[in-house]
């Protein structure tokens, strides 16, 4: 009998303007659209904020990752309005560090760095998932 | 806890530690007999933006005052911070190395940078700034930053 699977709901930061918050959304993009398509999911900051009925559905109904883009940590804050359990956040500046070698640079498009900086940060995300068994019903514990 | 003067520009609340003197670039100086503490106002620290990385001159490093003694990397800058005194460092802020945005958090008190021995004191501390003059410096280029906006 197959396990049931689940989409694991990424939300990542909005800041339009913002170096790291583009690393953020690549970083979303790379997850959802190359190393987990299937069990996956973006959910844009915005309609979150918009109050968009499917979007606060999608993070209330399943599990979610936040990638915020600094301190004021915008996708975990609505994630938790909007009723969701974030299960992992991350912060773009403390994957950084761990990254030092890959220095964002660019806003409506990122330098070399900043995209294995999004790479980077998208497998660990990747890995995340499978280790925690997050697409899994029943899988994952909060963070 | 020292006492602060504070000022808002726009909707930015800055404070300034009572304490403490002030370089023109933004680093407070606490005298400790005849040592001094260091590290960033809270107006260099939020203009700057969140710290990433510091790197603070090591242990035993000879300044002059102006002599490179940290930099800071931010989500947006590269800040180079220039020494407001003449003298050896005796200690560094070991959280630079491992949770810079200690800066951040707390820039009048966990987050300093180092500990120098001052050679020259009397003179180097007459080139300073009392907190209410930094206010007042600060102030302007706060608002000056603002109009930027």
């Amino acid at each position: 009998m197959s396990e049931r699977r689940r989409k694991v709901v990424v939300v990542p930061c909005s800041g339009i303007g913002k170096t790291y918050g583009t690393v953020t959304r690549e970083a979303a993009f790379e997850l959802t659209e190359h190393l987990r398509p299937e069990t996956t999911r973006l959910v844009p900051l915005s309609l979150l904020v918009l109050g968009d009925e499917a979007s606060r559905a999608a993070v209330a109904q399943n599990p979610t990752v936040t990638i915020d883009g600094c301190k004021l940590a915008c996708a975990t804050k609505m994630v938790t309005e909007n009723g969701g359990a974030v299960l992992q956040d991350y912060d773009i500046l403390d994957v950084y560090r761990r990254y030092k070698q890959f220095k964002p640079q660019g806003i409506a498009e990122l330098n070399e760095g900043g995209m294995k900086l999004a790479e980077a940060l998208a497998s660990e995300i990747a890995s995340l998932i499978d280790d925690r068994g997050l697409d899994r019903e029943g899988g994952g514990q909060h963070a | 806890m020292p006492e602060y003067l504070e000022t808002t520009v726009d909707k930015f609340i800055f404070r300034v530690a009572a304490d403490r003197v002030y370089s023109g670039e933004g680093l407070w100086v606490l005298a400790e007999g005849g040592n001094v503490r260091i590290g960033l106002s809270d107006y260099l620290q939020q203009r700057s933006g969140d710290v990433a990385f510091a790197e603070v001159k090591p242990v035993g490093a000879t300044l002059s005052a102006g002599d490179e003694v940290a930099t800071i990397e931010t989500i947006k800058v590269n800040v180079v911070l220039p020494s407001p005194v003449t003298g050896k460092v005796v200690e560094v802020n070991p959280s630079m190395a491992t949770a810079p945005e200690t800066v951040n958090q707390d820039p009048y008190g966990q987050g300093w940078l180092a500990v120098i021995e001052a050679e020259a004191w009397d003179r180097d501390q007459a080139g300073l700034l009392s907190p209410q003059a930094y206010l007042e410096v600060m102030r302007r280029e706060a608002e000056e930053e603002v109009k930027k906006l």
